[in-house]
């Protein structure tokens, strides 16, 4: 049942690639832009312009071009997509393969810790502001949700910086680290097998390079943290109240069960549609958590998209878009399974 | 406080179970007054004893309930009041130990059952935490338990059903479930909450009957809160009105059906005891040997199902006539295609096969509705008319009265805007409506007026046919009361015939001159009033009749020997669900191996009515 469920969605997820490549890739050939410009320079002579464009394949025609890069009736002996091959970077020269592979799971792995503990904050928070309307949880919730989630992610990784590294380091008090990556400039990284540093140094027991990853992870992590556990506190506490109300809860009372059973029963029926929310907020941050990547000098993928974009290097634009669409999607087929399994209701 | 052991039963201190003193439950509306949903309330029950707490819908009645375990639903309170279980007050007691009482002394049943259950967790694990919570045992023992509870409130194959989930059962089922976890610990008190509500007859009679049978065995006294007099006065001993949060009527049963005290008491009992003191229509109007007005000739109707080469039978063979100015009932159970035929009738819904007659009066000869194209079926509407079950729903929310009964003059005359403006005010004035309401919306107006205003447009043309489908199952019982007079009034006064769609068989008793029988999608039985009501011949009108809880306690149920039920709940109408033979095979009492194969024709008997069932039809039932 599972296995056929997977198979069925990873089968349509091969076509909602397809369609999101080609949709990709005449969006940006239909901008207003000349990357060949871009390249070579205004003053580059029409020879060396019509030399660049040849090298780059843009003398083709569209569909032509679209061939190539799919790598079927191709015309540039290069491997295309359908090789394995998502083409190099007319920036850096590089596979755009490799710095995807390089700058995903930066961004991957602090946006995942950073969900892991809103949600954890999250769920007990929501549940004893929604058991107790107007208490002390309840009013804390309405106004971190205000105050937090108000204000731009940017700005509080700013404060953020400026307190806790800033402020801290004049008072000489235990402080964050500068803003400056992942790690010290000084130490090197061990070599990636999942490409999250926290997970990779302590497969290798490097104890050193794990604290000192945690360390420069905790502050945009927190930034996250701090801005979407509201909105997902306040979904746990949405549904948290509909469910109190439920007939199933107030019927679970009067049979008599115990107030810890009864709050199982209640978390149980009120976990999907804050799972959901998870991860719609995760696939958003995949590519929209550029400011505190900014902030925090990370170097992930959304940075590496935005750059792509500003130097209209088509090949890492597809790339990064497709990337970030096939990791989403994978998100999207885990919460799906997690809401089956929690929920006999739903079918595959 | 001393931890007592989970077992011992506190000492009885009073000669009540239960005894409720003075409670007022209160709902705080943040900027607004308090809502007072209870208001002084006191109850006595004494072991064994059954009392029903009945009133209209949100008059309290659920909310006084809860109260009684100490529970309100958020954000309400119990503002006031002692309630004494077994001698010991309930809301003064530590949560803990009220706790413990709730569903070990004290089950309970609510409405819904399947919004009751929680849907993500197997039914047997809900029967078994709420055993755990009050007996130690295993879990394997309480899921064994579980397993013998279902049993014992006869659901068939209950190893199966144990893993189930809520939205995998019937209501009915369901139903069964809840009363097994509220039963599980043999509790002294049982609080049913309209434990039938959505239940069809036949699947209520079987549910009451095991519920009061299940009570004798664990001599458990039950609360009984419903707003159906029929339950009431079949299955309790005493009787508790109660209006808009308080209590007004307090009596016994015998004497509460004979002489209700109260004046709101008498009137939810007005329509009942109307048809005692008059014994509902007659059929003195209406001239027998007339030519039928309506004929319905072998009707049948299939829905196609989406992606399956099955179909569903909402409505086979049918047959049936209707006579100027008679009245036909149609009862049955849901899903057994009434409201299909009714709105075959006007082809509302294009009938698969069949067709229909009607004679027209004014051309004085006899049409066939089913050949009319388009825009004759339209203009025919004027005299061929429906009303529908639900009043708020069949009116425009935007439209005043006046421009509702003035739509159906547009249409079909050429009046002109002063006689129209008369037409809506002698429409209005014929169905009972004031003037005042000319203008008015319908949310303005109550339920009952609503279906007024309803009625009147469906007689603004002078029909000579009216469907009325359900036209008062929405309506509360006093409202009820005054919809069925009026309906009787304008048939008198106006001629026209009706084919009355209904399952609340005191209506259908009361207004009709003759009734129709329906079970999946066929006629059973068809004759007159008396002849189906006072002695039915075919096995379902005899369990439908049987099951079906009159309110009077002339024969109580509980109290007859014989309590004729079927056996099982409806099959779906689906084409590889119906039984080859006899469609009531396999829940039929009388049934031998022949019907198991032979299809079943209505047959007439040498009485006039027509049953379809051969063993009636050669005398041997």
């Amino acid at each position: 049942m599972v296995g056929r469920f997977i198979a069925k969605r990873v089968f349509l997820a091969i076509f909602q690639l397809f369609g999101i490549t080609i949709a990709v890739f005449f969006g940006i050939r239909a901008l207003p832009a000349d990357p060949v410009a871009r390249l070579v320079g205004i003053n580059a002579s029409p020879e060396a312009v019509q030399q660049a464009r040849e090298s780059l394949g843009l003398h083709e025609t569209k569909l032509q071009q679209l061939f190539n890069y799919l790598g079927v009736w191709s015309t540039s002996g290069k491997p295309g997509i359908f090789q394995g091959d998502l083409g190099v970077s007319w920036v850096t020269n590089s596979r755009v393969w490799d710095e995807c592979i390089r700058f995903l799971p930066v961004t991957l792995e602090f946006i995942t810790y950073a969900l892991i503990i809103a949600f954890i904050i999250a769920v007990p928070l929501g549940m004893s502001s929604a058991t107790k309307p107007g208490g002390a949880a309840d009013r804390f919730t309405f106004v971190w949700g205000l105050f937090a989630g108000s204000q731009p992610e940017f700005w509080w990784g700013l404060m953020f910086v400026f307190f806790f590294f800033f402020q801290l380091n004049q008072w000489d008090l235990p402080h964050a680290p500068a803003p400056l990556g992942r790690l010290t400039p000084l130490t090197t990284e061990p070599p990636p097998i999942t490409g999250f540093i926290l997970v990779d140094s302590l497969l290798r027991w490097d104890f050193k390079v794990l604290f000192e990853a945690a360390h420069h992870l905790m502050l945009p992590t927190f930034t996250l943290v701090f801005v979407v556990s509201g909105a997902i506190t306040k979904m746990v506490r949405q549904n948290m109240v509909r469910v109190v109300q439920s007939d199933y809860i107030l019927y679970a009372r009067s049979a008599g069960l115990s107030r810890r059973k009864v709050a199982l029963y209640a978390l149980r029926a009120s976990m999907a549609p804050a799972m959901t929310l998870t991860a719609i907020i995760y696939g958003f941050l995949l590519g929209g958590a550029v400011p505190v990547e900014l902030i925090y000098s990370l170097g992930g993928i959304g940075q590496y998209s935005i750059r792509s974009i500003l130097q209209f290097d088509y090949p890492a634009i597809q790339a990064t878009v497709l990337v970030i669409a096939m990791v989403s999607l994978i998100i999207y087929l885990v919460i799906d399974i997690l809401h089956a399994v929690i929920d006999p209701r739903i079918t595959f | 406080m001393v931890a007592q052991p989970k077992q011992a039963a506190p000492a009885p201190t009073s000669e009540y179970v239960l005894e409720a003193k003075n409670i007022t439950v209160r709902f705080p509306i943040e900027h607004g007054a308090d809502v007072v949903a209870v208001r002084n309330f006191n109850l006595q029950v004494k072991p064994g004893e059954f009392v029903g707490l009945m009133g209209q819908p949100s008059c309290g009645k659920s909310t006084a309930a809860m109260a009684m375990l100490g529970l309100v639903r958020p954000p309400g309170v119990i503002d006031s009041g002692v309630v004494n279980f077994m001698g010991r007050n309930l809301l003064t007691m530590m949560e803990d130990d009220v706790r413990e009482l709730r569903g070990r002394d004290i089950g309970m049943i609510v409405q819904n059952p399947r919004y009751s259950l929680h849907p993500m967790l197997r039914v047997g694990d809900q029967i078994a935490n709420v055993y755990r919570a009050h007996n130690q045992v295993t879990k394997g023992e309480a899921w064994k338990h579980a397993i013998d509870m279902l049993r014992m409130v006869g659901i068939n194959d209950p190893e199966r059903r144990v893993k189930a989930y809520a939205h995998e059962l019937s209501s009915g089922m369901a139903q069964r479930v809840l009363i097994a976890i509220a039963l599980s610990s043999r509790p002294r008190l049982l609080i049913a909450d309209e434990p039938t509500s959505g239940l069809d007859v036949t699947i209520q009679a079987q549910f009451l009957d095991q519920m009061w049978d299940a009570c004798r065995q664990t001599k458990s006294a039950v609360l009984l809160v419903s707003q159906n007099l029929g339950i009431m006065a079949n299955y309790c001993d005493r009787i508790l009105i109660m209006n808009e949060g308080t209590l007004v009527e307090e009596a016994d049963v015998y004497s509460f059906f004979k002489a209700p005290k109260h004046e709101y008491s008498r009137s939810i009992l007005r329509l009942q005891r109307a048809a005692i003191e008059s014994g509902g229509a007659d059929a003195a109007h209406i001239d027998e040997k007339a030519a039928p007005l309506i004929e319905v000739k072998d009707l049948s109707k299939l829905f196609p199902i989406r992606h399956s080469k099955s179909k569903v039978h909402a409505a086979e063979n049918i047959n049936f006539f209707i006579r100027p100015g008679e009245t036909l009932g149609l009862v049955g159970e849901s899903g057994s295609g009434k409201t299909t035929v009714g709105r075959c009738v006007l082809r509302l819904i294009e009938p698969t096969g069949g067709e229909i007659l009607f004679r027209n009066r004014q051309a004085n000869q006899v049409e066939r509705v089913t050949d009319y194209s388009t825009n004759e079926m339209r203009r025919k509407r004027a005299k061929l008319q429906i009303v529908f079950q639900d009043p708020l729903d069949s009116l425009d929310p935007r439209w005043t009265v006046d421009r509702v009964l003035r739509e159906p003059l547009d249409l079909h005359t050429d009046m002109t805007n002063e006689q129209k403006k008369a037409r809506v005010i002698e429409l209005m004035k014929l169905v009972g409506l004031e003037g005042a309401h000319y203008y008015a919306l319908p949310r303005e107006m109550s339920a009952g007026r609503q279906q007024r205003v309803s009625i009147a447009r469906a007689i603004a043309l002078n029909p000579d046919f009216i469907v009325l489908d359900e036209p008062t199952s929405a309506l509360t019982p006093e409202t009820t009361a005054e919809i069925i007079r009026l309906l009787m009034d304008l048939s008198a006064k106006l001629g026209i015939a009706y084919l009355f769609i209904s399952h609340d068989l005191t209506t259908v008793k009361f207004i009709c001159h003759r009734v129709a029988v329906m079970y999946l999608g066929q006629m059973v039985e068809i004759g007159s009033k008396d002849q189906v009501f006072n002695s039915p011949r075919h096995p379902y009108a005899r369990a439908l009749l049987s099951a079906y809880l009159f309110p009077s306690t002339d024969n109580r149920r509980v109290d007859r020997t014989v309590r004729e039920t079927l056996k099982g709940e409806i099959p779906s109408p689906v084409t590889e669900n119906l039984p080859k033979g006899c469609y009531l095979y396999g829940r039929c009492t009388s049934q031998v191996d022949r019907c198991k194969s032979a299809p079943q024709q209505l047959t007439q008997l040498s009485d006039g009515r027509w049953v379809r069932c051969w063993r009636v039809a050669q005398g041997e039932i």
